[in-house]
């Protein structure tokens, strides 16, 4: 895995990273970050569920850059490091995770790694503890992390080294709506 | 339309931006080379037949092969294929390129989770 950018950025002074490489795309850009906006903006799923998933999608995928951002709105809904810390193989035994959390961490592992894994108590706790709607925004969510992460990596955009960093959970663009 | 879209049935404005989304990413390429990439991918997951490459140029065939890594092997690809793959498409065409394949990827992984009926109402 490489750490060095395989793309330029396309915004002047700035280093390669997700959102100047994807610069050089403006229209996959901003119709990215509308979509990216008005995901993590609907509350149909919570924040700390789609955070659940997408630090799974970033250990099996070794994205180190999603592995050390955290959003806002999850770690207020309560998503703190010792949660995180168990979002691991053998996060079933976890007394930390919550039941939803682990359904929502097979299906994650199910959709990026093994469908086999959403077997039928797989797949009846899931429905037992989502409904559609949920289901329906857990799977865009996760489809996402998984492209992006892959993404990020082949362009070569992982970093060396990376601090935990809090950002902003991403929002709806005002401008865009 | 991918599994994903259908899933989202209930919900038209999200399934409408992630609609948009796919078809920028798409809109970026060759019509052709979309559906080459999004084809090799598929055979990779069992879920198509492998393009027929007889006749496709040598880049073509660079970006297929390096494709086909993304569902398992997206860690491994070289500096030298990316490379190969930039200078076949550019910078920028790299960019659309890797967005694409990478869900391509993931929406076959969404179909064979069966997505849509999970979230069937």
């Amino acid at each position: 895995m490489s750490t060095t950018p395989r793309v330029s950025s396309a915004l002047p002074g700035e280093p390669p990273h997700f959102g100047s490489v994807l610069a050089h795309q403006p229209d996959i850009a901003a119709s990215f970050f509308a979509l990216y906006g008005r995901f993590w903006g609907s509350d149909v799923l919570a924040a700390r569920i789609k955070e659940v998933a997408r630090m799974r999608n970033a250990r099996v995928t070794e994205c180190g850059f999603c592995r050390n951002v955290r959003f806002d709105k999850a770690v207020a809904q309560g998503l703190g490091e010792e949660v995180v810390d168990d979002i691991t193989d053998g996060y079933e035994t976890s007394d930390r995770l919550s039941d939803t959390e682990k359904a929502v961490l097979k299906f994650t592992d199910a959709l990026i790694h093994d469908p086999e894994l959403l077997n039928g108590d797989a797949k009846a706790a899931l429905q037992r503890h989502l409904t559609p709607a949920q289901i329906a925004e857990l799977g865009l969510g996760v489809t996402l992390f998984l492209a992006l992460a892959k993404a990020l990596i082949t362009m070569g955009l992982e970093p060396e080294a990376m601090d935990r960093t809090v950002l902003p959970t991403p929002a709806v663009l005002e401008a865009a709506e | 339309m991918s599994a994903v879209c259908a899933a989202l049935a209930a919900d038209p404005v999200l399934a409408a931006h992630y609609a948009d989304f796919r078809g920028k990413t798409e809109a970026a390429l060759d019509p052709a080379l979309v559906a080459l990439v999004r084809q090799a991918v598929a055979a990779v997951h069992g879920m198509a037949r492998a393009p027929d490459e007889a006749g496709l140029d040598e880049g073509t065939r660079l970006c297929l092969a390096y494709a086909r890594r993304m569902p398992f092997e997206h860690t491994a690809i070289t500096d030298a294929e990316a490379a190969a793959v930039v200078a076949h498409l550019g910078e920028v065409g790299f960019v659309a390129f890797s967005v694409l394949a990478a869900l391509a990827d993931a929406e076959c992984r969404a179909e064979l989770v069966d997505l849509p009926t999970l979230a069937e109402v």
